[in-house]
């Protein structure tokens, strides 16, 4: 039976790295869960980033190589508010993208996922995305790299950002661009107050963060331009419950529609030190566990 | 590897001799979890023990060089990065008298990826901190 694979993202130990935990450490971690895919944010964790030195790199597939971990995707930012007297072009927008497919291809990623500026408070991309991914096509085509951008609280899939990145794949019958689900998008219980936040902040403009609640079956009417998705979560609880994402009905679903992509663990929540290191180990027993489950009851009928 | 805190207790200090003391120098840890362009940092503000210093008096010393603040805001190309620190050089003619002084940080950051209306994100932080001499 075919199965997910396994990843996490570096982003799930915001705050340790670089105060508790180095690089390597962090990997260690990632490599202890268990997972293969390994994710990482471009200017988080490169040092030296956009010019990492060839004995980083050097060093980046040593560790890997011995930790037999697989570099996924490589999370980016195009900062079209560039500077507060003006915005990037599209050209400009096509450079940072070529930089950063060709850095990525080079630390042997397969993805990148660039998060555009956006225009309002449904994160509709500024425009320059459309023309700026239309010029580095064939590039991403050359190095093997899909181009993802994220469908992220608090837009759900059934959304004019989400159709267009639909419409611009079916126009341009591109295979390098594709969709990447964030699961926050189906959490369905309010997060705790995040610090400084206010129930006045959270009811005036972050709303979202109470769940934005996409149905799970909406997965089908895209699920074909998914190539990624980042099993975003916040807290598991000692009995493996998630007190915000419906890992239960997520993952029968994504076995249904025979989803064999990754699910990189991108851990959201409190930044005390160390706790994301037990966190993402819930969240991977947790998904091992829901995934066999629905195996399990398959099996009778191809016995 | 600096202090959890984005507020570092080493990197306070006055500048200049300790007869004639210009400013002093507060260290602060890289508070996001990205790099930032320094042209998306709109300000750091610094209060010590109630007295406000606007950021547009005070310069950023980040590897070795010097940036105004009107340098920073046209700076795209240099990035403040995870686990790095930068000093915020504030004048202040006499420095601060040496002793434990409560130190406050709002830095203004720009996130193009954030909606309109969080634009700029204020990061807050206050704590005590020592200047030795």
């Amino acid at each position: 039976m075919s199965s997910f694979k396994y990843g996490v993202s570096l982003y799930s130990y915001t705050d340790d790295i670089g105060t508790v935990m180095d690089l390597d450490e962090a990997l260690e971690h990632v490599a202890d869960t268990g997972a293969t895919g390994i994710e990482i944010l471009s200017e988080s964790h490169i040092p030296a980033y956009p010019m990492p030195s060839t004995a980083w790199i050097d060093r980046w597939f040593a560790r890997i190589e011995t930790l037999r971990l697989v570099p996924t995707n490589m999370a980016t930012w195009v900062d079209t508010r560039l500077t507060l007297t003006r915005d990037m072009s599209e050209q400009e927008g096509a450079a940072q993208l070529a930089q950063d497919l060709k850095l990525a291809h080079r630390l042997g990623f397969r993805f990148i996922r660039p998060k555009f500026g956006v225009v309002d408070g449904e994160l509709t991309p500024h425009p320059i995305w459309r023309g700026a991914v239309e010029r580095v096509l064939d590039l991403a085509h050359d190095l093997n790299l899909i181009i993802m951008p994220e469908i992220h609280a608090p837009t759900p899939i059934r959304h004019p950002v989400t159709e267009a990145y639909v419409d611009f794949i079916q126009k341009t019958g591109t295979r390098n661009f594709g969709l990447l689900i964030d699961t926050g998008i189906f959490q369905d219980r309010p997060l705790p107050y995040w610090p400084g936040e206010t129930p006045e902040i959270r009811k005036a403009a972050l709303s979202f963060l109470d769940g934005i609640a996409v149905p799970v079956e909406h997965l089908a009417e895209v699920i074909d331009y998914v190539p990624f998705i980042q099993a975003k979560f916040h807290h598991i609880d000692e009995h493996l419950h998630d007190h915000h994402i419906p890992w239960e009905r997520i993952v029968p679903m994504l076995k249904r529609l025979n989803y064999t992509g990754y699910l990189s663990s991108e851990y959201e929540g409190a930044r005390d030190p160390w706790v994301a290191i037990e966190q993402v180990r819930r969240q991977h027993c947790l998904l091992r566990r829901l995934e066999s489950a629905y195996d399990a009851a398959q099996e009778p009928l191809h016995a | 590897m600096p202090e959890r805190s984005i507020i570092q207790s080493s990197g306070f200090a006055n500048i200049g001799p300790v007869a004639a003391r210009s400013g002093f120098a507060v260290r602060l840890r890289q508070p996001n979890y990205r790099a930032l362009r320094l042209s998306l940092i709109e300000g750091i503000d610094i209060t010590v023990d109630g007295e406000h210093f606007a950021a547009e008096a005070s310069t950023i010393l980040l590897n070795g060089r010097d940036y105004t603040h009107a340098q920073m805001a046209e700076t795209t190309a240099i990035r403040w990065a995870v686990g790095e620190c930068l000093s915020v050089i504030v004048p202040r003619s006499g420095g601060l008298k040496p002793g434990v002084h409560e130190v406050g940080c709002v830095l203004r950051l720009r996130h193009p990826y954030f909606p309109p209306q969080f634009q700029p994100a204020f990061v807050r932080e206050s704590r005590h901190i020592t200047i030795i001499r």
